[in-house]
C-alpha cells in the first residue's frame, strides 16, 4: 500500500544519478564513494529482494556520511561542501525511501540540485544538460502519480506507454512552463551587485596567461582548445599581423622566468592615444579566467570601468575576471608609446641576470661591434632566426640554467616564449631596452555570426624594443622563424597534430559551432541588471524600476496563465493506445474536425451508421474504415494494420464534404 | 393434447451450405412475421445460442405465428401450451397410464417432449407447473416416478406472458426468468407492415406454405458452429465493462450474474454468427444486451424509468474500449 513499486524506484534512482553526476566527478572519492552507495545499495535490494535496512544502520549511515563530509571539506559551508552535502543526504535517503512521498521528495529535491549546477558553470551544455534532468524527472513524477493514483487498489497495472509517449508528455509540460520561464528570466529583477559575496573562483573557468612566463608555461595553453574571449569589430577586422591581443607584459628577467612589476602594474600610463587617426572599434567578451587582464590590441585609447590603464598599456581590472566579461574598446595603432624613455625605465629595460649565458654574451658583442645600428642589429638577430636552422614545435627540450645558450647553440627547437625570450636577452645584452609582451595573437573568424573566436592556444609572447624615435616597438621573432605563426595561427605552424583529434577540419567545425556558446553568452549569460532596466527602451519607456519590472512580470503571468490553464486542463497522460486505437483516434479526430462527434459508447458499425448519415459524401470509406476497424480489433486474423492506416490516411472528410 | 417424440431424421444432404439455409430460413419467417427483422434475429439468435426465449407482450401480436413458423422452417415438429390456473405439471411432462392387457405401467410423454414449444402465458399457471416447465428447460431433461426421460433436441421453448393482466397471475421468480436468454416485446407493427398484414393474403396460409429450410441436424450443427465465434481480449473487456456497470447500484437493484454474463457471450456469438461473422463485435452484444437483461434486472427504486430506457442509458455510459 502506497509503495512506489520497484520500477519506479528505479526511475527514482536514475532521476537522483543524473542530477548527482557532474557533482560527483568534482567531489573527493570518499563523498562520492559514499554518495554513490546507498543507491548501489537501493537497486541491489530492488533487483534482490532485500529487507529494509534496520533504523540503527541508517542512522549510522547519516552519522558517517556528515563525518566524511566534515573531514573531506574541513567545514560545509562553501558551495562544494553545500552542495556536496545535498547530494550526499539525498543518496541516504534512498535507503528509507519506501513511500510515494519520500520518493517524490527525492524527485524534487534532485531538480533542486541540478539546478545548483549552475552555481559552477553557465556553458551551453548547462542548459541541455538541466533539460534533459528536468524531463527524466518529469517522466518519474509522472510514473509515481500514476502509482498513487492506484495506490487503494493494488499495484498499478502495467501501463503500455512507449517511452516515446512519456517523453512526449514531459515535452508538453515542459513546453508550457517555458513562457513562464522565460517570463522570469526576462522580468525577475537584477541586483547589479549580488546581495551574496561573489565566490572567488568560478569552478569552470580556464586559467588563461599567468603573471610570469618561464618556458612551457605557455605551451600548456596551446593543449588548450577552450575559448578565450570572442570580440565584434564595429568596423573592419584589421589584418591578422596586427592581431596581437596585448595582456600581461613583463620586464624583469631571472635568467628562467620573465615576471611583470608590481611597480609598473600601479602606474597609470602617462598619456592615452587619442582618438583622431585611425582607430578600431571592437567590443569583447572575456571568458571567465581567474586573473584580472582585460585583452586589447595596440593600443587601447579607452579604458572598461573598474580598470586602469598601466604605463605599459596592460588593461587591469581591480577584479578577477570569475564570470563572462563584456567591455568595449576602442585602439589606436598609430600611437607612439613612450617616445623618451626615462632613467629608471631605461635601467628596467636593460636588467640581465649576472653571469648568464655566456656564449651568448660573447656573440652579441661580436655581433654589435660588426653592426651599430640598433635597426640593423635587429634585423640581424631575425635573419639569425630566419637563416639558422631554428625549429617552431611544441616538443621544446628542456634548458638548463643558461637557457639562452641552450636555445641558441644546441636545441634551436621551441616556440613563441622561446623567441621572444631570447630575442629580449639578446637585445638587453646590446643595450636596447627590451621587454616581453604575452598575450593572444590572430584568432578564427566566425563569419556566420561575424565574430572574432580566440582560444587559448592562440596565446602567444612576442617581444617589445625601446627605439629612438619610434618609442617602445613591437618585434615578433617567432614571425621571423615561422611566418605561418602569425599569419595563419599558432595551430597551422605546427607540422603535427597536438592529438588524436587535431586535424584542421575537426578545428573548423569547432570553431563553427562556436556560434551557439556565442549566442548563448550574447543572449542568456550576459543579460544583466543594465539590458533589463533597458529592456523597454525600445518602447520609449526609460528605465524599469525594479517594482515596475515585478509589476510587468505579475501582469504577464496572469496573461499567460489565463491562457495556458485550460491547454493544461485539457492535456492528457502519456497514451497507452495501440496503434490500431492511435489510427481509430486519427479517424474520429478526422470526423470531429468534420463536424461529427462521436459517442464513446458507439461500436464501430453504429458510429459508421450515423456518420454516414451526417457525411453521406464519404459514407463508402466510413464504413470501410471501421470494418476494418472491428476486423482489427475483434477478429482472429485482424487485416494488415498498413491496409487500416492507408484507408484512414487518405481518408478526407472534408475536402469529400465540399 | 397429444403429443409425440420425435427424433426427425438427420439430413445429411448439404451439409456445407446450412449457413445460407438459415438465412433463408430467417428470411422466410421474416416474411410471416411482417416488420419485426429485430425481433426475428433474435429469435434465431436465442435458438441458435440454446437458450429459451420470453415474449412479453399483449395477445394478437403474433406470438404464436412466430414460435409456428420457426418450428415450421426448422423442420421441427411444435407445440403449443395454454397455460391456465388449473394446469398440472403431469399436462406437461405426461403421465403413466396402466395397461391392463400388458399389466404394466406405460408412460404418455406431455407436450413438452416437443423440439419447438409456446408456452402460452407462462404466468398464468400455478408455480408448481411453471417450475415442471422451467426444471425441463434448465436440465434438458425431465424426471418423473423415477424414471428420467430426455427431452429432444433440439429443445426450444417460447413462453408468453402477459404483462398487463396481473390479476390472478403467478410472476415469474428472478431465479426462473433467469433460465430465459432473452426477452423481447413484439409490439404493435408499423403502420407499412400492418397495412400490408390487411391487405395481403392470411398470413396462416403463407404459414401453411411455408416448407422447412433446415433439419434438427442442422439446427444442432449450427448451434456448434456458433461456438467457434471468435471472442477477442478486447471484447471480453467490453463485456466486463458493462457487467460491471450494472452491478452499480444506481441503476439495479441487483447486477447481472456470472451466469448472466456467459449467457451474453452466447448470445453475442450467435448474432455475429447470424451475420455471417467469424468474431463478435461490441454492436453484436449492445444489439443482444437489451433482451438478454431486461428481464433480469429491475431498476433502482425511485426511477421512473422502464427497465428498456434504463438499460438504453446504462449502454450509452459504457464507452467501448
Amino acid at each position: 500500500m502506497n509503495d512506489p513499486g520497484r520500477k519506479t524506484i528505479l526511475w527514482v534512482i536514475a532521476t537522483l544519478a543524473l542530477a548527482m553526476l557532474p557533482q560527483l566527478v568534482s567531489m573527493p572519492l570518499a563523498v562520492a564513494l559514499i554518495a554513490v552507495a546507498p543507491l548501489a545499495w537501493r537497486i541491489g535490494s530492488e533487483r534482490s529482494g532485500w529487507k529494509p535496512l534496520p533504523a540503527l544502520v541508517r542512522h549510522g549511515a547519516t552519522i558517517a556520511g556528515l563525518a566524511i563530509l566534515f573531514v573531506s571539506y574541513g567545514d560545509l559551508a562553501g558551495r562544494r561542501a553545500a552542495v556536496s552535502l545535498l547530494s550526499v543526504m539525498l543518496s541516504l535517503k534512498m535507503i528509507e525511501c519506501y513511500r510515494i512521498r519520500d520518493a517524490r521528495l527525492v524527485v524534487s529535491f534532485s531538480l533542486f540540485l541540478c539546478a545548483t549546477q549552475f552555481l559552477f558553470g553557465q556553458g551551453i551544455l548547462m542548459p541541455v544538460y538541466g533539460g534533459v534532468t528536468v524531463i527524466l524527472a518529469l517522466v518519474t513524477l509522472t510514473q509515481l502519480q500514476r502509482s498513487e493514483a492506484w495506490s487503494h487498489e493494488g499495484p498499478a497495472p502495467a501501463v503500455r506507454a512507449s517511452i516515446t509517449s512519456e517523453i512526449g508528455f514531459s515535452l508538453r509540460l515542459l513546453a508550457l512552463a517555458v513562457p513562464i520561464c522565460m517570463a522570469l528570466f526576462i522580468l525577475f529583477p537584477r541586483l547589479a551587485n549580488p546581495l551574496w559575496g561573489i565566490p572567488d573562483t568560478t569552478l569552470d573557468s580556464k586559467t588563461g596567461l599567468s603573471d610570469s612566463m618561464s618556458p612551457g608555461s605557455i605551451q600548456d595553453l596551446f593543449m588548450d582548445d577552450s575559448p578565450a574571449f570572442r570580440v565584434e569589430f564595429a568596423g573592419a577586422i584589421p589584418s591578422t599581423d596586427q592581431l596581437y591581443w596585448r595582456g600581461p607584459v613583463f620586464w624583469r628577467f631571472d635568467g628562467r622566468t620573465w615576471e611583470g612589476s608590481f611597480y609598473f602594474k600601479n602606474i597609470e600610463a602617462t598619456s592615452v592615444p587619442d582618438l583622431s587617426g585611425n582607430t578600431w572599434e571592437y567590443s569583447v567578451q572575456l571568458e571567465p579566467n581567474e586573473r584580472n587582464w582585460l585583452f586589447a590590441l595596440d593600443y587601447p585609447a579607452t579604458t572598461p570601468p573598474d580598470t586602469r590603464l598601466t604605463l605599459d598599456y596592460q588593461l587591469i581590472r581591480s577584479q578577477p575576471v570569475i564570470q563572462l566579461t563584456p567591455y568595449s574598446i576602442v585602439s589606436s595603432p598609430d600611437f607612439v608609446d613612450m617616445p623618451e624613455l626615462t632613467g629608471p625605465l631605461r635601467l628596467q629595460a636593460l636588467d640581465l641576470p649576472e653571469g648568464r649565458n655566456p656564449r651568448t654574451q660573447q656573440l652579441i658583442r661580436q655581433w654589435r661591434r660588426e653592426t651599430p645600428g640598433d635597426k640593423a642589429f635587429i634585423q640581424r638577430v631575425l635573419q639569425h632566426f630566419n637563416n639558422e636552422p631554428f625549429r617552431y614545435s611544441l616538443n621544446a627540450p628542456f634548458l638548463g640554467v643558461h637557457s639562452v645558450d641552450d636555445f641558441l647553440f644546441d636545441t634551436r627547437t621551441g616556440f613563441c616564449e622561446h623567441y621572444a625570450s631570447s630575442f629580449a636577452v639578446m637585445m638587453r645584452m646590446a643595450g636596447i631596452p627590451a621587454r616581453i609582451v604575452t598575450g593572444y595573437q590572430g584568432g578564427w573568424f566566425n563569419a556566420l555570426g561575424d565574430y572574432l573566436l580566440v582560444r587559448q592556444s592562440d596565446a602567444h609572447a612576442w617581444t617589445e624594443v625601446w627605439l629612438q624615435g619610434s618609442g617602445w616597438t613591437r618585434v615578433d621573432p617567432t614571425a621571423a622563424v615561422s611566418p605561418q605563426r602569425v599569419e595563419s595561427g599558432s595551430l597551422s605552424a605546427l607540422g603535427t597534430p597536438r592529438h588524436v583529434l587535431d586535424y584542421a577540419w575537426v578545428r573548423g567545425v569547432r570553431n563553427s559551432v562556436d556560434i551557439v556558446q556565442q549566442r548563448w553568452n550574447d543572449w542568456v549569460i550576459k543579460y544583466g541588471a543594465g539590458q533589463q532596466a533597458r529592456l523597454f527602451a525600445p518602447l520609449g519607456l526609460g528605465e524599469m524600476t525594479p517594482p515596475m519590472l515585478v509589476g510587468v512580470l505579475a501582469v504577464a503571468i496572469l496573461v499567460f496563465s489565463a491562457v495556458v490553464f485550460p491547454i493544461v486542463m485539457r492535456i492528457k497522460g502519456p497514451s497507452s493506445k495501440d496503434p490500431v486505437q492511435k489510427t481509430w483516434q486519427k479517424f474520429l479526430k478526422r470526423l470531429r474536425l468534420a463536424g461529427y462527434r462521436a459517442r464513446p459508447s458507439d461500436g464501430a458499425m453504429e458510429l459508421a451508421d450515423s456518420a454516414s448519415r451526417f457525411l453521406p459524401a464519404v459514407s463508402g470509406p466510413i464504413h470501410e474504415i471501421a470494418d476494418l476497424y472491428n476486423r482489427s480489433r475483434y477478429a482472429m486474423e485482424p487485416p494488415p494494420l498498413a491496409q487500416f492506416k492507408q484507408a484512414v490516411r487518405v481518408f478526407r472528410p472534408n475536402k469529400n464534404r465540399a | 393434447m397429444n403429443s409425440t417424440v420425435i427424433s426427425a431424421p438427420e439430413n445429411p444432404e448439404n451439409p456445407e451450405n446450412r449457413h445460407e439455409r438459415l438465412i433463408e430460413a430467417r428470411a422466410a419467417v421474416n416474411d410471416i412475421l411482417l416488420g419485426k427483422d429485430q425481433q426475428v434475429s433474435l429469435a434465431f439468435c436465442c435458438l441458435l445460442a440454446r437458450g429459451h426465449l420470453l415474449i412479453e407482450d399483449v395477445p394478437g401480436v403474433g406470438k404464436t405465428t412466430l414460435a409456428h413458423a420457426l418450428a415450421r422452417v426448422i423442420g421441427s415438429d411444435y407445440q403449443r401450451i395454454q397455460f391456465t390456473s388449473d394446469l398440472l405439471p403431469a399436462d406437461i411432462l405426461g403421465v403413466s397410464i396402466y395397461k391392463r392387457e400388458k399389466d404394466e405401467f406405460e408412460f404418455h410423454p406431455g407436450p413438452i417432449f416437443s423440439q419447438v414449444i409456446l408456452a402460452d402465458e407462462v404466468n398464468r399457471a400455478t408455480p408448481k407447473t411453471q417450475s415442471a416447465l422451467l426444471e425441463g428447460m434448465a436440465e434438458g431433461q425431465v424426471t418423473i416416478e423415477n424414471e428420467t426421460h430426455v427431452l429432444p433436441s433440439p429443445f426450444f421453448v417460447m413462453a408468453t406472458q402477459n404483462p398487463l393482466d396481473l390479476v390472478g397471475t403467478y410472476p415469474l421468480p428472478d431465479s426462473q426468468l433467469d433460465r430465459f436468454l432473452l426477452s423481447f416485446s413484439l409490439g404493435y407493427p408499423d403502420p407499412t407492415a400492418e397495412r400490408e398484414l390487411l391487405t395481403t393474403e392470411d398470413r396462416a396460409h403463407v404459414l401453411d406454405r411455408t416448407t422447412s429450410l433446415l433439419t434438427p441436424g442442422d439446427v444442432k450443427a449450427l448451434q456448434d458452429d456458433c461456438e467457434k465465434v471468435h471472442v477477442s481480449e478486447n471484447l471480453l473487456d467490453y463485456i466486463q465493462a458493462l457487467l460491471q456497470e450494472t452491478r452499480d447500484e444506481r441503476w439495479f437493484e441487483t447486477g447481472l450474474s456470472p451466469r448472466a454474463g456467459l449467457a451474453l457471450l452466447r448470445a453475442s456469438r450467435a448474432l455475429a454468427f447470424l451475420d455471417d461473422r467469424d468474431f463478435v463485435t461490441p454492436e453484436d452484444v449492445k444489439t443482444v444486451f437489451n433482451g438478454l437483461a431486461r428481464h433480469r434486472l429491475s431498476p433502482t427504486s425511485g426511477f421512473s424509468q422502464s427497465p428498456d430506457e434504463q438499460i438504453q442509458e446504462l449502454l450509452g455510459q459504457v464507452p467501448i474500449p
